[in-house]
């Protein structure tokens, strides 16, 4: 049981990753980033690329994936989300899908459709107890994921670029009014975001040992019932509901009795509590 | 002289610019499969040039018209119905999965074109009429197999199973749970898991509790590199079978050190010594840089089977579904010789594979004396 | 070459009544649907199991697998009413995996080995074969575009719109806006359900894998391009969007990708799509510019 709950976590972990840089976007600008997973496979690519053309060793390849990823997310900010800011949501919704669905070819096209396999070398403490065992992959995840939550939390609470921040995900217009810069809210945003998000794909393939052009798809649409779940907008509902969701998939999939797909039964939930608390768990 | 010279120059342009024979070819290329897809294709390829370089038809060249279906059964049937009116094919191969091969085989039923499915499994593809074959093992009768070999040579008494939730898995799994429970093996473990999944530790922790001799997994090369790891992982210590679609380099690569001492049931035997295997084997890796699979294998075999029926049959739709029912102990199958057709599938010898450091090697092999890889008639 | 012409006309036209269905629902109530895919899984299930388990006759059962898309459509549409907007977005998308999972999972519905064998269609004894059945099918349409086009003269597609623009507005109005929006959500997928239904039996099987989000995202993208909230507009981006990547096949190997940037850079720049109220080639729109200059 112990380590049925122990793996849980790890996997929330995972989810709680993508979900930050989601909420961040949905946060400010209320679009469904679906590209978000794009972004995902992108660190998973450019991890593997400097794992198999420079250094054996993972941290390069984690550093540049997260780079990589968040100036793809910037881009995308400016290229597909900038132009249709004042437009009706689901326009940004279906550009963002459209580029989500390209980006899966692009990486088919230039990588090919085969899956890599990703074992880069690192060094990091295990944990070993009586009641469950973390291997130093899944004692790296848990980690990075609390590091960054830390760092984000103190960001957001402490400096005066996260009060922006919290400004501009009031509303906007007037913290633009009222001097903030803005586009450099978001850009910072979008950075950071989808920097979790690079973090997060390269992870994960270290974690499953393989890289392939449509693993995003499977971890995005998770990520975003968690996002809905935590209460959008909310970072440490988000961590929570990462955490809650990962528990009840693992308890449920470890029953013999029960057989329903992982997603289709994240979205149930999902759909069952917003009928009863329409905000999400955890109100803004 | 030089007269006669250049009209028999024009003659041979005119032999060779002859209409080439067509066959038509539909595949993933696009979207999820498209590894499988790119195998099958680029075998399908080899298969077509191997063949030109044997003299083609009867000298006539043969020429592969493919098509990607996206893995899209509209696409699938729209584009069987192009390559048949439009290009004008004699037959039609599927290097591509159950749903468009169920498409596509419809329509070569309606338009009385012979078809050939190359590893697409589910039953109902052949069941749609005289004109659609199959060149992979039944599932069936490989689960089947799988079942007799788990307990009769592993003596495996408790069996648990971890079932990919597609057409391929659950014929696996349910031919396997027969065969090993009819020789008194007991159930101790079952669960399907979507296509897709890459989480199993949940699985395989109540797995370990049902203290199995096996696991069975049917599935694909994917959710078996990730089951074998973390199967390692969590400290299991039991016996771990899987079936052809772990047949690809790519589960040894994913899986890495972790699949030592897998079993699969399948028709490949990498370490055979007929020559065709060996020559699809390092001809494929040449042309692609990747080791070969199953997936690829059975596309080979299914464009050179068709172009020996057409060699011996000719290209009339009747003639030649009758000489492809009837043909036995054909051996220029790269995954084994094909001993006959029964219910249209192809029945052949079944090999199980372990896999020792890193690469999978010959282990058992039920041959044509065997009765169990034969269809039983209820 | 022209069984593949016909082939492609019958599946194009099928995508274009299920997107007059859709746009229904997003077009006229504006609440965006990213999980008509299982709307249409509806119409295509119940059609193969009417004519494999219950034996019905194939015309009755398109009829009865409209009908059933049209109540489970209803059913979908209740959350609808408790959730917001961007709520309801991640609603329809979990309603595709949701479907695919009841029918991969559950026997009764074929399971992960799906449903085989709908047999070629007939009616009255006469066997319907591609051509007959694209007849068929554009004749469904054609009754379908009439529906639409009284349908958008009626009350209740004035308050759809006016649910959709501001649903606040709309109740303060004395508008009963749960039933309205259970309304668009009946129409909706009535018209999805029949189209689904009538791909299934063309098809002759259906598996559960061909029900997912992708095909959701591609019937909300035909509808963008094309024009929301008109007809013609739904119309025009089913059929030109279902037979451009035919159109395009030369290019095979790029055909996704330029599928995708292609809806991206569509909808930021024409969101009004093609045919749309404002849109690219909309000539009413364009006539009254000219009128004024």
């Amino acid at each position: 049981m112990g380590q049925i709950i122990a793996n849980a976590v790890i996997l929330g972990c995972t989810y709680a990753l993508m979900a930050i840089g989601l909420n961040m976007v949905y946060g400010l600008l209320k679009i469904l980033h679906v590209a978000h997973a794009g972004i995902y496979t992108l660190g998973a690519y450019v991890g593997l690329l400097i794992f198999r053309t420079l250094t054996k060793s993972l941290w390069p390849g984690l550093v540049c994936a997260m780079v990589a990823a968040g100036f793809a997310g910037v881009a995308i900010f400016h290229i597909l989300y900038k132009p249709v800011l004042r437009r009706p949501r689901y326009i940004a919704l279906i550009a963002s899908a459209g580029i989500f669905a390209a980006s899966q070819e692009l990486f088919r096209l230039i990588a090919g459709p085969y899956p890599y396999a990703f074992p880069a070398q690192f060094v990091f403490p295990a944990i070993r107890t009586k009641f469950f065992y973390l291997t130093s992959t899944q004692m790296l995840i848990l980690s990075f994921t609390v590091v960054s939550f830390i760092v984000l939390y103190f960001l957001i609470s402490r400096t005066k670029i996260g009060l922006a921040w919290q400004a501009c995900m009031q509303d906007m217009d007037i913290a633009g009014t009222s001097g903030i810069n803005v586009n450099r809210v978001i850009t910072l945003n979008f950075f950071l975001g989808s920097a979790l998000a690079g973090a997060a794909g390269i992870l994960v393939a270290l974690y499953r040992n393989s890289v392939f052009p449509t693993m995003g798809a499977l971890v995005s649409y998770k990520a975003f019932v968690v996002v809905v779940l935590g209460g959008l907008g909310s970072m440490p509902g988000a961590v929570v509901a990462a955490m809650l969701l990962a528990l009840v998939e693992s308890l449920l999939s470890a029953a013999p009795w029960f057989e329903f797909p992982r997603d289709a039964l994240a979205f149930l939930t999902m759909t069952i509590i917003l009928l009863f608390r329409p905000k999400g768990l955890f109100k803004r | 002289m030089r007269r006669v010279f250049i009209i028999l120059a024009l003659f041979a342009v005119c032999a060779f610019g002859q209409q080439a024979i067509k066959v038509g070819f539909i595949a993933p290329l696009t979207g999820p499969a498209a590894a499988d897809g790119f195998s099958a294709l680029q075998s399908a390829l080899l298969a077509v040039d191997y063949i030109n370089a044997h003299g083609g038809i009867n000298g006539v060249p043969l020429e592969l018209v493919y098509y990607d279906d996206a893995l899209s059964p509209d696409q699938a049937a729209a584009l069987t119905r192009k390559l048949i009116e439009g290009d004008k094919v004699v037959a039609v191969v599927s290097g591509s999965y159950s749903s468009t091969s169920r498409a596509a085989a419809a329509v070569c039923q309606e338009l009385k074109v012979p078809f050939v499915a190359a590893y697409a499994v589910h039953p109902s593809i052949v069941q749609v009429g005289e004109y659609a074959f199959r060149v992979g093992m039944a599932a069936q009768i490989q689960g089947r197999i799988g079942g007799y070999f788990a307990v009769r040579e592993l003596g495996a008494k408790r069996i648990a199973f971890l079932i990919m939730n597609n057409d391929f898995g659950i014929s696996l799994a349910q031919a396997f749970k027969d065969a090993a429970t009819s020789l008194g093996a007991t159930i101790v473990y079952e669960k399907r898991y979507p296509v897709g999944e890459t989480e199993f530790r949940d699985y395989l922790t109540a797995i370990k509790a049902a203290d199995p001799d096996l696991l069975y997994a049917p599935g694909y090369y994917n959710e078996a590199a990730n089951i074998t790891r973390q199967f390692r992982e969590l400290g299991l210590r039991c016996w771990l079978m899987g079936d052809e679609g772990y047949d690809s380099p790519k589960y040894l690569e994913l899986a890495g050190p972790a699949a030592n001492g897998v079993f699969i049931t399948t028709d490949l035997d990498r370490d055979s010594r007929r020559p065709i295997t060996q020559f699809f084997l390092k001809a494929y890796e040449e042309r692609t840089g990747i080791p070969a699979d199953m997936v690829g294998a059975s596309a080979f075999d299914a464009v050179m089977i068709v172009a020996h029926v057409l060699r011996q049959a000719g290209t009339d739709p009747k003639a030649f579904i009758a000489y492809l029912a009837e043909l036995k102990n054909f051996e220029d199958a790269a995954t084994g010789p094909i001993l006959m057709f029964q219910e249209r599938t192809a029945v052949r010898p079944m090999q199980i594979q372990i896999v020792l450091n890193g690469k999978f090697r010959h282990f058992y092999e039920y041959g044509p004396e065997e009765p169990i890889i034969y269809y039983t008639y209820p | 070459m022209l069984g593949y012409i016909l082939t492609i006309a019958n599946f194009a036209c099928i995508y274009a009544l299920a997107i007059l269905g859709l746009n229904i629902l997003t077009g006229y109530a504006k609440q965006v649907s990213l999980g008509h895919a299982a709307i249409f899984a509806l119409g295509a299930y119940s059609q193969a199991l009417l004519v494999t388990k219950a034996g019905i006759p194939f015309f009755a059962s398109l009829i009865l697998a409209s009908l059933i898309s049209s109540i489970i459509g209803m059913l979908f549409g209740l959350p609808s009413l408790r959730v917001s907007h961007d709520h309801l977005v991640l609603t329809t998308i979990g309603l595709n995996f949701i479907v695919v999972a009841i029918v991969e999972y559950f026997d009764f519905f074929g399971g992960a080995l799906g449903i085989v064998g709908l047999g070629t269609p007939q009616i009255f004894g006469h066997l319907l074969a591609t051509r007959e059945y694209l007849i068929l099918v554009v004749g469904l349409l054609i009754l379908a575009l009439i529906f639409c086009w009284f349908f958008s003269r009626t009350w209740a597609k004035l308050l759809m719109e006016a649910i959709g623009e501001d649903e606040l507005a709309a109740a303060v109005l004395g508008i009963n806006v749960a039933r309205i929006k259970l309304l668009a959500f009946a129409v909706s997928s009535a018209l999805t359900g029949l189209a689904g239904a009538l791909w299934a039996q063309y098809i002759g099987s259906v598996f559960p894998k061909n029900f997912g989000l992708e095909l959701s995202i591609t019937m909300l993208s035909m509808l963008v391009f094309g024009g929301m909230g008109t007809i013609r507009g739904a119309l025009f981006g089913a059929l030109f969007l279902y037979c451009l990547p035919e159109a395009l096949r030369f290019i095979q190997n790029y055909r996704m990708l330029l599928n995708g940037v292609l809806l991206a850079a569509m909808v930021i720049w024409q969101p009004s799509g093609i045919l749309g109220k404002g849109g690219l080639l909309d000539w009413q729109n364009i006539v009254r510019k000219r009128k004024a200059q």
